[in-house]
């Protein structure tokens, strides 16, 4: 909320400057977002006097006065405004002079008058909206004298954040002139200034008023019977500009004034718009409608609290006023509300519309139930000051008053949630400055605090914990060394995991990037995922943030793209959690990207096969042996059909995830030509055999004997339906093999391999090794369809 | 006689090594002065003749030249090896890149991301984990928000689209979700710290993300106080930016703390004494902080009273800018090279 230093200094007496406030406040209060001079946007704008008036030899609708601006300054303007009149105190803005909104005055011939300056109306000056005449001053407004500081527009505001928990305390002057007060070990004077009697008396002309909701638990409705249309004192207008809101007429600038003074938010009825049968505060009836002051029309909801005649809505209670209830220029009688309403109800009302009004705002923070008949007597006081009308008449209806709160406080505790020594009296002190009623409990170190209406934040013990402490300062809390038991610290397995996992990929020339968990239709559609496993955003910012990821690809093939961009070859990873939409609930599961993108010059198997290499490297670095299935088309169609597999680890067969060529489509968008390669891992199931243990198994001390072996046969067999016959055939002598070569013909292709053969008890013989080299190759030869190549 | 002979070929033949500078010029110079029928040989086997006296010095004497002018030839051999020039073919120009992939870089998130766990493990914390799509009991109801209550206005919330029953869920707006979580599962004392990924339903722009990175800082024991978090925050600060760091507290509101601050630490830049940065006032906000509410401990499954303690949070990602000098926040989440090789 924005604050009048000057305002806020009269209320609270401090002597402060505005500076050394904000700073008071930010060590013991609230957060000031800012402190400025107040931006008025004039210059060179003074008061003046018409001396005289007379018609304009060429206009009609002009008039030539002659206005002295000081002490020997008189000057010709020419005006056109129909209320000028000789004798009237007026504001001059002088040739040179700005105004809100950017106008320059320069002198100027008007139909040949030469005119030296401008007589302003209200909204000229930035002030009201009224523009029908100019701004007349009281007499006594002294003549030559610089118009900003006259009407007090000279003033420095600060910006106070007032959090929910302290709205229905301090967001208002009063409020905040209380806490400053407070901080000053002081007591506010507007709280002990006496004010003049003002009479409310009861009347039967006041509309009657009935409660049909727990959820107002007071209303008072004021009438005012002879109300004079006008503008409010300057002083008055000037505070509302300088706290962010428009003057407007007398009326309606006294309910805003008396919700920035009070917190209360006041609303103004025009009287003979409300029926004999008087006010009803009842829940709405659904779909019924109501036209607001801003003109919409909402269809209302049985969760909105309404103010009604005996047969419609008047105003959206807390929320808005009726268009048709609301005050014009033809108003005669004006009916004032100052009600209570539950927050919650309103706090759903405000979201359901999207209408947080300044009165909004204050019922769902809560507004002080115990302050409406203080607010109608300033409220009767202020319409007698203003020259608005006399005599008001009140109507109260109030449930009852809510038993106070009582809190008991252990100095025990208090000392020991703060960390430091806080006596007794003190915190008494405290308490009283913040204007809580506190005792001391007979016989033991403690207090009994009841707390008013106004803190509703004050529930507990700890509530009182923060307000003596932050009385007292938490700069005088001196830093205190935890005192642990040495013991190591719990290890979370899985971070730990992530992070070997994460430097490992680093480490072998992977570069880590992050993505957003948030993808739209385009990502969804372009590597074709499944939708109806996406999890959904209700309320997206934009529509990049329709899904959640339910796999790295999409954010990975952005960063690829990017890259693509500057970079011939790159490797990438990124390590992250996805979701999916599942039965029992949102499912979530980290896995871990990566992307190897070129170089363009290497054919394509030789760069699937340093990508494979790299995986292969990498799952045994977390020892996980792993099977590359090869997997039929269309299975995961952002893969390039033919070119991508399933891995699945021996350990247990638990699928780890896929890897592959990125498909035409997607590798044709990067643009350049160059093949790109991805793979997602499952992170549980690569860290499952991590956390393993290493047992050491005893290996054989025999030789190995060596021999080479070179199979061909048909193109349709993979590598890996050999290595199934080696390991099956080979049995038990065959220890090891390596590919050297593969070869490829037109119609046939050969593997080249070492074959490595062994025992764990003897050397082997020369028959034994043909025995079982002759095994494989009839194997290959019945399995296959693969001979010996000679 | 025969002495100071074999003391001048020495000298002659050591001079001649000098001038050698091939294998052929080598091996010349071997047969003149150590072959068969050099000089020096010659007369070595001539000692015989000599007087036993005199055929004990010159024996001697000269096998000690001939050591020596074998091992100067063997150190002659390997300096003419070390400037024999090799053919073209055989060199290998060591100037050309190397091949196959240089090191990886982690983000800058996960930089700053070890480097805390680092300093709290070292402390004594533990680091935990909790899911980023999160239920709304954990992520408010549980941190006493109350349901239609404007303290949930202060973090804009993405809501999930899907509700199972009436349970709704959202990408978790604070690492404080897995505060109850936590305690569900261990029992006080104990202190640990919660790194992760958080979102906000933010516009973005060079300072402001949906999409950042949240470090949670949860001490629970019986006598846990503000005074504990300050030191405890301060030790932080202080390893973290290796020099000395205040923490100064300023009253603020969360609903799940009591008392509740924010908590500003002094300015790096310029430690305290006011400059652009900190906007002159020496401070610098880094965030909220508080003791836990009770209610919190109560959602946890603990009795009123029975527990006291601290949570903080702080911005990760806000750290890493101030650390790295990061001026674009969306640089974090972009995916360049350009930015990520930096680091």
């Amino acid at each position: 909320m924005i604050f009048s230093y000057h305002w806020l200094k009269e209320l609270s007496g401090t002597k402060k400057s505005p500076e050394r406030l904000a700073e008071m406040l930010m060590a013991h209060s609230f957060e000031v977002e800012s402190v400025a001079q107040y931006e008025h946007g004039l210059s060179s704008v003074v008061i003046g006097k018409v001396l005289t008036v007379e018609k304009h030899p060429g206009a009609d609708r002009l008039r030539v006065a002659s206005v002295l601006t000081g002490k020997k300054d008189t000057r010709t303007i020419v005006c056109g405004a129909p209320n000028l009149a000789a004798g009237q105190k007026v504001v001059v803005a002088l040739p040179g002079a700005h105004l809100p909104g950017g106008i320059d005055i320069k002198e100027a011939e008007l139909r040949g008058v030469k005119s030296s300056g401008m007589i302003c109306s209200s909204k000229e000056l930035g002030l009201g909206s009224d523009h029908t005449g100019i701004l007349v001053l009281p007499s006594d407004a002294p003549v030559g004298k610089d118009f900003v500081h006259y009407a007090g527009l000279e003033d420095t505001v600060l910006d106070v954040k007032v959090l929910p928990d302290r709205s229905c305390d301090a967001l208002s002057y009063q409020g905040l002139a209380r806490e400053i007060a407070a901080l000053e070990g002081g007591v506010a004077p507007f709280l002990t200034s006496v004010k003049k009697p003002v009479r409310l008396r009861k009347s039967t002309k006041v509309p009657k008023v009935s409660i049909k909701t727990d959820r107002s638990r007071r209303y008072m409705a004021l009438l005012l019977d002879h109300a004079v249309m006008k503008s409010s004192p300057l002083a008055v207008q000037a505070r509302l500009v300088i706290s962010g809101l428009r003057p407007m007429n007398a009326l309606v600038d006294l309910t805003n004034y008396l919700m920035l003074e009070t917190g209360q938010p006041v609303h103004a009825f025009d009287a003979d718009a409300i029926p004999a049968g008087g006010i009803v505060v009842r829940l709405a009836k659904s779909r019924e409608r109501l036209l607001l002051l801003d003109g919409t029309t909402l269809a209302l909801s049985k969760d909105d609290i309404v103010i009604a005649d005996t047969k419609k809505p008047l105003a959206l209670a807390g929320v808005m006023g009726g268009k048709h209830s609301g005050i014009t220029d033809k108003t005669k009688r004006v009916v004032f509300e100052i009600a209570s309403f539950d927050a919650k109800s309103i706090r759903r009302t405000e979201k359901r519309y999207r209408m947080l009004t300044d009165a909004a705002y204050r019922y769902e923070r809560g507004i002080d139930t115990e302050r409406p008949g203080e607010v109608a007597m300033l409220l009767a006081q202020y319409a007698d000051d203003w020259g608005i009308g006399q005599g008001m008449a009140v109507r109260d209806v109030a449930s009852k008053a809510e038993k106070p709160v009582v809190i008991i406080l252990e100095q025990t505790k208090l000392e020991n949630l703060l960390g430091t020594k806080i006596p007794l009296f003190q915190a008494v002190q405290y308490c009283s400055w913040l204007g809580l009623s506190v005792k001391k409990v007979p016989n033991r170190p403690a207090l009994k605090v009841i707390v008013p209406a106004r803190r509703p934040d004050l529930r507990e013990p700890e509530d009182l914990i923060e307000e003596i402490g932050r009385l007292s300062g938490y700069h005088h809390i001196v830093p205190q060394p935890l005192s642990l038991p040495a013991v190591p610290p719990a290890r979370d397995l899985d971070k730990a995991f992530e992070r070997t996992l994460k430097s490992t990929l680093a480490a072998m020339g992977f570069d880590e990037v992050m993505s957003y968990s948030f993808y739209g239709e385009k990502s969804l559609s372009q590597v074709d995922l499944p939708k109806a496993e996406h999890l959904t955003i209700a309320n997206p910012m934009n529509p990049d943030q329709a899904y959640l990821r339910s796999s790295l690809f999409p954010g990975l093939y952005r960063a690829l793209a990017t890259n693509a961009k500057y970079f011939t070859h790159f490797s990438l990873f990124e390590f992250g959690s996805v979701h999916r939409n599942e039965k029992t609930g949102p499912y979530e599961e980290k896995k871990v990207g990566l992307v190897m993108f070129g170089p363009a010059e290497d054919s394509d198997t030789a760069v699937f096969l340093r990508f494979k290499a790299r995986l292969d490297a990498l799952f045994g670095s977390v020892r996980t042996n792993v099977v590359w299935n090869e997997m039929a088309a269309g299975s995961f169609p952002a893969f390039r059909p033919g070119r991508v597999a399933h891995l699945t680890t021996t350990n247990d067969g638990s699928s780890l995830g896929f890897a592959g060529e990125i498909n035409h489509e997607l590798s044709r968008r990067l643009g350049s030509g160059t093949k790109a390669y991805f793979a997602e891992l499952s992170v549980s199931v690569l860290s499952n055999h991590a956390k393993e243990e290493v047992i050491y198994r005893d290996f054989s001390r025999f030789p190995l004997a060596h021999r080479d072996i070179s199979l061909i046969g048909p193109k349709s067999v993979s590598y890996n339906d050999i290595e199934i016959v080696l390991a099956e055939s080979g049995k038990p002598l065959l220890v090891a093999h390596e590919l050297f070569d593969v070869f490829e013909t037109e119609t046939e292709k050969s593997f080249a391999l070492h074959l490595s053969f062994g025992s764990a008890d003897r050397t082997l013989s020369g028959e034994e090794m043909d025995e079982a080299f002759g095994r494989i190759v009839e194997a290959a030869q019945e399995r296959l369809g693969f001979r010996l190549k000679m | 006689m025969t002495l100071d002979r074999l003391k001048a070929i020495k000298e002659e033949a050591l001079a001649a090594l000098a001038q050698a500078t091939d294998d052929g010029g080598l091996r010349a110079w071997e047969n003149t002065y150590l072959g068969r029928k050099s000089e020096f040989n010659t007369l070595l086997r001539g000692v015989k003749e000599l007087s036993p006296e005199e055929r004990k010095v010159v024996g001697s004497t000269g096998n000690a030249i001939k050591q020596e002018l074998i091992q100067s030839a063997e150190a002659a051999q390997s300096r003419i090896a070390s400037v024999v020039v090799q053919s073209v073919s055989d060199v290998i120009d060591v100037t050309l890149p190397g091949t196959g992939t240089g090191a990886g870089h982690l983000h800058p998130i996960t930089r700053i991301e070890h480097e805390i766990e680092d300093i709290f493990v070292s402390m004594g914390f533990s680091v935990a984990d909790g899911p980023e799509i999160e239920s709304e009991w954990y992520n408010f109801d549980a941190l006493n928000f109350p349901p239609d209550h404007p303290a949930r206005d202060m973090q804009d919330a993405f809501w999930l689209g899907e509700t199972w029953g009436k349970k709704k869920y959202l990408p978790r707006t604070h690492t404080s979700s897995v505060q109850v979580r936590y305690m569900e599962r261990h029992k006080p004392p104990f202190q640990i710290i919660i790194p992760g990924r958080i979102f906000r339903n933010e516009a973005t722009d060079a300072s402001h993300e949906h999409t950042f990175h949240q470090f949670e800082c949860l001490v629970v024991g019986s006598d846990v106080s503000v005074a504990n978090f300050k030191s405890v925050a301060e030790t932080f600060f202080t390893a973290f930016f290796k020099k000395a760091t205040s923490v100064r507290l300023r009253p603020s509101f969360f609903p799940f703390t009591e008392p509740s601050f924010e908590f500003d630490i002094s300015c790096q830049l310029c430690d305290g004494k006011g400059c652009p940065v900190c906007k002159g006032t020496g401070w610098l906000e880094i965030g909220g902080a508080g003791m836990v509410h009770q209610h919190v401990l109560e959602a946890a499954g603990f009795k009123r009273g029975q527990y006291q303690g601290f949570a903080w949070g702080f911005g990760l990602t806000r750290l890493a800018m101030m650390k790295y000098k990061i001026s674009d926040i969306r640089l974090l989440m972009s995916g360049d090279l350009r930015f990520i090789r930096q680091f």
